[in-house]
């Protein structure tokens, strides 16, 4: 799959999952902390929706930065470079965003 | 071609979108803090709830929001023909996202006076 074609799939995919947060987690604004939060995320149904999210927002922002930065001359010469910091980076973030929301669980 | 909308929104496009992924980094990072339990996330949460970072907030909204839009925007001029009204999409994307804003922006204000 070209990156544009990724950008478009999780672009489609974004707007739903976008849509579906900002009205469950922040519209209209209301006090946030972690006994408020956690009702929701213990939630397996909830914990599927944020990893796909995720793996959708992380798919789409790295890919955009990967494009907008080897558009610069000077950076396309260690685009191979770029392009494994971006990978690594993106299976970092995708690894602790997961764990973060499997390991949501009422305090003991 | 600086002044055409094309290169105006790509401008704003590549912006946003640079500016959300900076961001997202940070979500991650203060969201995932939640592995350390309650205490620690509330603490984290709260460093980042000060009326500097509510203003923030809105202006993040506004990145989030336009960007969105201007991919709908994207999306049509792909799909379907409408090439000959891309400038009309390219005013109606500022003026749904303006309104999105304020609508999402005004609450935020709101709720920040409210819970001083």
């Amino acid at each position: 799959m070209r990156i544009f074609q990724i950008q478009r799939v999780t672009a489609v995919a974004l707007l739903v999952f976008m849509t579906i947060h900002m009205i469950v987690v922040h519209y209209p604004p209301f006090h946030i902390d972690f006994s408020i939060i956690v009702e929701r995320m213990v939630n397996p149904v909830w914990k599927v929706v944020e990893i796909l999210f995720l793996l959708s927002v992380l798919l789409h922002g790295l890919s955009g930065a990967y494009v907008v930065l080897t558009d610069y001359k000077q950076v396309s010469k260690f685009k191979k470079a770029l392009a494994l910091v971006v990978i690594v980076a993106g299976i970092v973030a995708f690894s602790w965003g997961t764990y973060t929301i499997i390991s949501w669980r009422l305090p003991a | 071609m600086y002044k055409t909308t094309g290169f105006v929104s790509f401008v704003l496009r590549r912006f946003t979108g640079v500016v959300l992924v900076l961001y997202l980094l940070l979500h991650i990072w203060v969201i995932g803090s939640a592995v350390s339990g309650p205490e620690v996330f509330d603490q984290r949460l709260n460093a980042v709830q000060t009326p500097l970072f509510k203003i923030a907030e809105i202006a993040l909204l506004a990145a989030v929001v336009y960007h969105a839009f201007d991919g709908v925007r994207l999306l049509l001029v792909n799909w379907f023909k409408v090439t000959d009204k891309r400038k009309n999409l390219f005013w109606a994307v500022f003026i749904v996202s303006a309104l999105m804003v304020i609508a999402g922006g005004v609450p935020i204000l709101l709720f920040m006076l409210e819970s001083k």
